[in-house]
C-alpha cells in the first residue's frame, strides 16, 4: 500500500479548450479512506482515469509513495479497481476469477492458493469459491469483484467507481460495511467515487468534494458537514442543502458582519417562531412530511421570502401562507464568491 | 378483459407466406416426388421407392464428392474462422479509420459469385495471370488446371479471399460490444494479450461464432458458381464438389430421378449438420 | 376518472381495484416486481389482464388500442426523438392531433418554462443533461393533454441530488385540470413530496390507498408499515409485553430515540447491538441486531457509535405499530 500524492495534476482532452480538470493538488495518506464526491460532470471520473492509467495527465505529476507514476501505464501502476458493474471473467469460477491477478503476475501457486482462501474468508464467499461466476447473484458478483481488486498484496491503490450503483439498495449498507472492515483489515488505500453523499460520509475517513473540474473541499465527514468551505458544498451534501441569504435581508441584525457577506445555515439549523421574533421572515409556501415526532407531523417547510426561498426542518404546525419567523441557531457566513468566512455561534 | 385485438397484422404476414410457399415448399415436395420415381420423358415414370436413394449412397462417385465437399468445408472453416477473428481484434474500434476499413472489407462481399470466379481464373492463369505468373518466376512452376493440388489450393484462396470479410465483421461487430470496463480491469490485472482474447473476447463472441461457423459452414457445402467458373470441377473429379456432381447429375444427364434423390440426402446433410453443431452450442449454454 | 376493477396485475394474482380521481396524483408505492410497470403497462394498454375492466370516465378501456387511448406515459429511460429539438419534441403530440402551429408553439413554450425548459427550446435532447431530458420527455407527455398521465419511477435513473430538485419542481408542474395522474415509485420521500393520494402495492396486489400521512400513521399491515418506512420497520418478537395480544408488531426507524438524548414519558428500553452506520451528514442511519431482529434506527445529524458498541434505545409506547390484534 502507499501514500498518494498529486502535484498540480490537470486533464484536458485533446483540441479541448477548457481543461476537464484544472491543475489540483491532493495527499492521500497511506491506509486511508478515500472519497470523491460529486455531481455527474464534476471531473471525478476523469480523475479516477488519471490514477488507473488510462488517460495521461495534461500536465503536472502523480506520486505513489515516492516514485512517480504520472506517465506509466495502468498494468505497471500497482493499481485495482473495481467498477460501478461487476467486472468478472465469466467464463471462470470465483476462485479462478480471484486468482487470475496473481497468476498473471507469476505469484507462486501454493501462495496463490492461501491468498484467494484469505480474501474469500475475508469476504464472507468462501462457500462460493467453486461456483462460476454466471450462477452468482449481483451482489455476490460484486463482492467477487472486490476481492479481486484486494487480491494482489503489491496494490498501492484500489479505486473504487461507484461501486454500489447494481446492487439492491437494501443491500448497499452490508457491501460498504464489508469493504469498509476489510479496507481497515488490511490496511489498504481506498478512493471511493460516488455522487451520493451517503456513500462518501458513510465509507470515508476523508471527502473531497469537486464540483466542475476543480476541488472545492478535502476533510473529514463532519468537517464536510457541518463547515462547507464553499457554498457549493453546503447545498450539495444535505438533503435539502444549506440555505444562503444576504445579509441584508436579516430582520434582527445577527453580529458585526460585512455587508457583503451571505449567511448559510442547514435547514436542520433553523427553527419556525412568531413572525415578529424571526431572523428571517417570509410566508409558508409548502410542506413536505418525511414523519413523526412523538406523533406530530414533521417534515421540511419551504418558506418565501423577498429574497428567496428557505427550507427549515420541523413541526408542520403552520398553514400555506401562513406568515412565520425564522430563528437561527447557528449559522456560516460565506464571502460573495461563495467562500466559507468565519464560524460564528450563538 | 379481454385484449384489444389488431388482425390487420395478419395481413402483413401474407405476402410472405405466400412467396416462402411458391419459392420453398412446392419445389422442395417437388423434388421429393421426383426422387421416388424413375421418369423416361414426362408421359411414361414408374414409382421406385427408395431406390435412387439406396443407389446414390452406394455411389462411389457420390462418395468422392462428399468427402471431397467435407474436405473442403473443414479447411475453409479452419482458415476463415481464426483469420476472420484476427482481422477483427486487428481493427480500431472507432473513427475514420475503422469506417474505411469495414468499406474495404465489405467489397469482396459485393461481388457476385461468378465474377469472383472469373476473376480468380484469370488472377491464376498461368500464361497471363498476376499470380500464375508471378508464381511461375518464382520458380513454382504453378499451374492449376492440371495440378489438382494448386486447383485445390487456388479454390480455397479465392474462398478465403471472398468470405473471411463476413466472419471477420461479425465478429467486429461482436467485439465492439465488449464494455470498455472489460478491457480496463484485464489491463489492470496484468493480463497478457492472449488472455484477453481467451477470457475476455472470447466468452462474448460465442454467439457471434456461432452464427459465423453456421453460415460459412452452409455456403462451403453448397458451393457450386465459383468452382464451376475456376476449374470447371477439374483437373479430373479433383475439384468436383456435391453441387457441380448434382448438376451434372439433373442437367447434363437428365437423370431427374436419381438426382431429386440426392438432393434430398444433401439437402439433409445440411440440416443434420447445422442441427448437431446449433444445439451442441446451445447445450453448452445452458 | 380512471377506474380499474377486479383487474390481475400478475396471472393468478389477487384482483386489483382502485378508482384514480381526475385532477389528483396518486403515488403508487412498491418494492420492484411489485407489480407498479405492470399496472402501468395495464393503463397504457401495453398489457391485458385475464379479468376485469379498465374504464375511464365509464367508458371501457378494453376495446381501445394503446395508441387511441387518452393516456401518455413517462417511462424510466429518457425516451425523446432525437433528431428534434426541445420545441419540436413537446410540440410532437399536438401535431399529430392536428393542433393548429401558432397554439403548438405557445403551449410548447408555456409547458417548457413549468419544467424550467425555457432556456433550451431550439437544443436537441442529446445537448441535455439527463434530467432536462427526463424532464423535456415529461413536458412532452403532458403536451398530450390525456386524461391519464403515467410516469413510471421516472427520476430513478438521476443523481440523488437532481432526483430532489426535480421532485420539487414536479410538485406544482404535474397538477393538470382534469388529468388522473399515476406516479410510481420506491422511495417513501416521493409519496409525500408529490402524493395527493397514495396506493400501496406488494406481490402484485393493493395493500392500502389513502392520504399519504394515513397510512403512514395507520398501516392496515406489516407489509403496508415496512413500505412506508425508509428502510423498514424493525419488527418485535419477543417482547411479550409489548406486542400484546398482536401477533404482530414494529416500529419506524425514525422512531426509535437514542435513551441518553430523548424526553419522552411512557417509553420502553431496548439494548441495540450496532453493526454499521450510514450516514449522510443530516441523518444517520444505525443498522444493528435487538433480541435477534434487525433494527434500523434513523437520527438526525451525525450520531457518534461505532460498530460493535452497546446502545441503549427508547421507543415510546404510543409509536408501536400493532397488526392482526385477535
Amino acid at each position: 500500500m502507499a501514500s498518494i500524492q498529486l502535484d498540480e495534476l490537470s486533464f484536458r482532452y485533446p483540441g479541448a479548450v477548457e481543461d476537464t480538470l484544472a491543475p489540483l493538488s491532493l495527499n492521500v495518506a497511506d491506509g486511508t479512506a478515500f472519497s470523491l464526491l460529486g455531481a455527474s460532470g464534476a471531473g471525478k471520473t476523469t480523475l479516477l482515469n488519471l490514477l488507473s492509467g488510462l488517460l495521461m495527465p495534461t500536465s503536472g505529476r502523480i506520486f505513489f509513495d515516492a516514485h512517480e507514476v504520472s506517465t506509466l501505464a495502468g498494468r505497471q501502476r500497482n493499481v485495482a479497481q473495481v467498477f460501478q458493474f461487476p467486472v468478472l471473467y465469466e467464463s471462470m469460477s470465483v476462485s479462478e476469477n480471484l486468482a487470475f491477478p496473481l497468476r498473471a503476475r507469476k505469484f507462486d501457486p501454493g501462495w496463490i492458493r492461501q491468498r484467494v482462501e484469505r480474501i474469500a474468508a475475508e469476504l464472507e464467499i468462501t462457500q462460493q469459491l467453486p461456483l462460476v461466476a454466471a450462477q452468482l447473484s449481483l451482489f455476490q458478483k460484486q463482492l467477487v469483484a472486490i476481492g479481486r481488486a484486494l487480491v494482489r498484496p503489491d496494490v498501492s491503490v484500489v479505486l473504487l467507481d461507484e461501486p454500489l450503483t447494481a446492487v439492491e439498495p437494501r443491500m448497499k449498507w452490508r457491501l460498504r460495511q464489508t469493504l469498509r472492515r476489510v479496507q481497515e483489515e488490511l490496511g489498504v488505500t481506498m478512493i471511493y467515487v460516488t455522487h451520493d453523499q451517503t456513500e462518501a460520509l458513510t465509507f470515508a475517513d476523508q471527502v473531497a468534494v469537486m464540483a466542475d473540474g476543480g476541488l472545492l473541499q478535502v476533510g473529514t465527514p463532519e468537517q464536510i458537514y457541518s463547515t462547507p468551505s464553499h457554498e457549493f458544498v453546503g447545498y450539495f451534501i444535505g438533503s435539502p442543502g444549506m440555505n444562503f441569504v444576504a445579509v441584508e435581508h436579516l430582520a434582527q441584525p445577527l453580529e458585526l458582519l460585512p455587508n457583503t457577506c451571505r449567511v448559510g445555515f442547514r435547514p436542520e439549523w433553523a427553527e419556525l417562531c412568531a413572525d415578529e421574533d424571526g431572523q428571517l421572515r417570509g410566508a409558508v409556501r409548502s410542506m413536505q412530511l418525511t414523519g413523526t415526532h412523538g406523533g406530530i407531523a414533521t417534515g421540511v417547510v419551504r418558506i418565501d421570502m423577498t429574497a428567496g426561498e428557505i427550507a427549515v426542518r420541523g413541526r408542520l404546525e403552520v398553514d400555506i401562507g401562513q406568515s412565520v419567523g425564522v430563528h437561527l441557531q447557528h449559522h456560516l457566513c460565506y464571502s460573495e464568491q461563495g467562500r466559507l468566512l468565519t464560524t460564528h455561534d450563538e | 378483459m379481454n385484449k384489444p385485438y389488431n388482425n390487420k397484422a395478419w395481413l402483413g404476414v401474407l405476402p410472405v407466406l405466400l412467396i416462402v410457399a411458391f419459392s420453398g415448399v412446392v419445389p422442395l415436395m417437388t423434388v421429393v416426388n421426383y426422387s421416388v420415381q424413375d421418369i423416361l420423358d414426362f408421359n411414361s415414370r414408374f414409382f421406385v421407392g427408395f431406390q435412387w436413394y439406396s443407389e446414390t449412397l452406394q455411389d462411389a462417385r457420390f462418395i468422392e464428392a462428399f468427402l471431397r465437399q467435407l474436405g473442403f468445408s473443414a479447411s475453409v472453416l479452419i482458415i476463415e474462422i481464426p483469420l476472420g477473428l484476427m482481422l477483427a481484434r486487428g481493427m480500431p474500434r472507432q473513427g475514420l479509420s475503422a469506417s474505411l476499413l469495414l468499406v474495404l472489407l465489405a467489397i469482396p462481399l459485393l461481388i457476385p459469385w461468378n465474377v469472383v470466379g472469373t476473376i480468380w481464373q484469370l488472377y491464376a492463369r498461368s500464361d497471363i495471370g498476376l499470380l500464375g505468373v508471378g508464381l511461375n518466376a518464382l520458380g513454382f512452376g504453378y499451374n492449376y488446371t492440371a495440378d489438382p493440388i494448386h486447383a485445390w489450393l487456388t479454390l480455397l484462396a479465392m474462398d478465403v479471399w471472398h468470405w473471411t470479410s463476413l466472419v471477420a465483421l461479425l465478429a467486429f461487430a461482436g467485439l465492439t460490444s465488449v464494455p470498455t470496463a472489460y478491457y480496463q480491469a484485464a489491463e489492470l490485472d496484468g493480463a497478457s494479450k492472449w488472455q484477453v482474447f481467451r477470457y475476455v473476447e472470447l466468452p462474448r463472441l460465442k454467439g457471434v461464432l456461432v452464427i459465423a461457423v453456421l453460415l460459412r459452414l452452409m455456403d462451403s457445402f453448397m458451393i457450386y458458381t465459383e468452382p464451376f467458373v475456376l476449374t470447371g470441377g477439374g483437373p479430373g473429379n479433383a475439384t468436383t464438389f456435391l453441387s457441380q456432381h448434382l448438376a451434372t447429375m439433373a442437367v447434363g444427364q437428365f437423370d431427374l430421378g436419381p438426382a431429386a434423390a440426392f438432393s434430398v440426402i444433401y439437402f439433409l446433410f445440411i440440416l443434420l449438420f447445422c442441427w448437431i453443431f446449433y444445439s451442441s452450442v446451445v447445450r453448452e449454454n445452458d | 376518472m380512471l377506474q380499474l376493477s377486479q383487474i390481475q396485475l400478475a396471472p393468478g394474482a389477487e384482483a386489483f381495484d382502485h378508482t384514480f380521481a381526475a385532477g389528483t396524483l396518486t403515488v403508487v408505492l412498491g418494492r420492484n416486481r411489485s407489480g407498479k410497470t405492470n399496472l402501468c403497462r395495464l393503463v397504457a394498454g401495453l398489457a391485458c389482464s385475464a379479468t376485469g375492466q379498465v374504464t375511464l370516465n365509464d367508458r371501457s378501456l378494453s376495446v381501445q388500442l394503446p395508441q387511441s387511448r387518452s393516456v401518455a406515459v413517462v417511462f424510466q429511460a429518457f425516451v425523446n426523438y432525437p433528431n428534434w429539438t426541445v420545441a419540436e419534441n413537446i410540440a410532437s403530440p399536438m401535431r399529430a392531433q392536428g393542433v393548429a402551429w401558432r397554439d403548438r408553439e405557445a403551449r410548447a413554450k408555456q409547458l417548457a418554462e413549468v419544467l424550467g425548459l425555457e432556456a433550451f427550446l431550439q437544443r436537441l435532447p442529446n445537448e441535455l443533461s439527463g434530467g432536462q431530458q427526463q424532464r423535456l420527455a415529461i413536458a412532452r407527455a403532458m403536451a398530450q393533454q390525456a386524461q391519464v398521465l403515467v410516469l413510471d419511477e421516472p427520476l430513478v435513473n438521476l443523481d440523488y441530488k437532481l432526483r430532489e430538485s426535480l421532485v420539487l419542481e414536479l410538485q406544482g408542474a404535474l397538477q393538470q385540470a382534469g388529468t388522473a395522474v399515476i406516479y410510481t415509485s420506491t422511495d417513501p420521500k416521493d409519496a409525500f413530496a408529490l402524493g395527493d393520494e397514495l396506493v400501496l402495492l406488494d406481490g402484485h396486489t393493493k395493500l392500502q390507498s389513502g392520504k399519504p400521512l394515513e397510512v403512514y400513521r395507520y398501516p392496515q399491515n406489516y407489509m403496508a408499515a415496512d413500505l412506508m418506512s425508509d428502510p423498514g420497520v424493525n419488527a418485535f418478537t419477543t417482547q411479550a409485553t409489548l406486542v400484546a395480544a398482536a401477533r404482530k408488531a414494529a416500529v419506524r426507524p425514525e422512531h426509535v430515540y437514542l435513551a441518553d438524548s430523548a424526553r419522552f414519558d411512557d417509553v420502553s428500553e431496548f439494548k441495540m447491538e450496532v453493526q454499521g452506520l450510514e450516514t449522510s451528514g443530516d441523518e444517520t442511519f444505525i443498522h444493528g441486531s435487538v433480541d435477534g431482529n434487525s433494527w434500523v434506527v434513523r437520527r438526525p445529524g451525525m450520531v457518534n457509535v461505532k460498530p460493535g458498541q452497546r446502545l441503549a434505545v427508547i421507543v415510546r409506547k404510543g409509536d408501536i405499530m400493532r397488526f392482526g390484534v385477535a
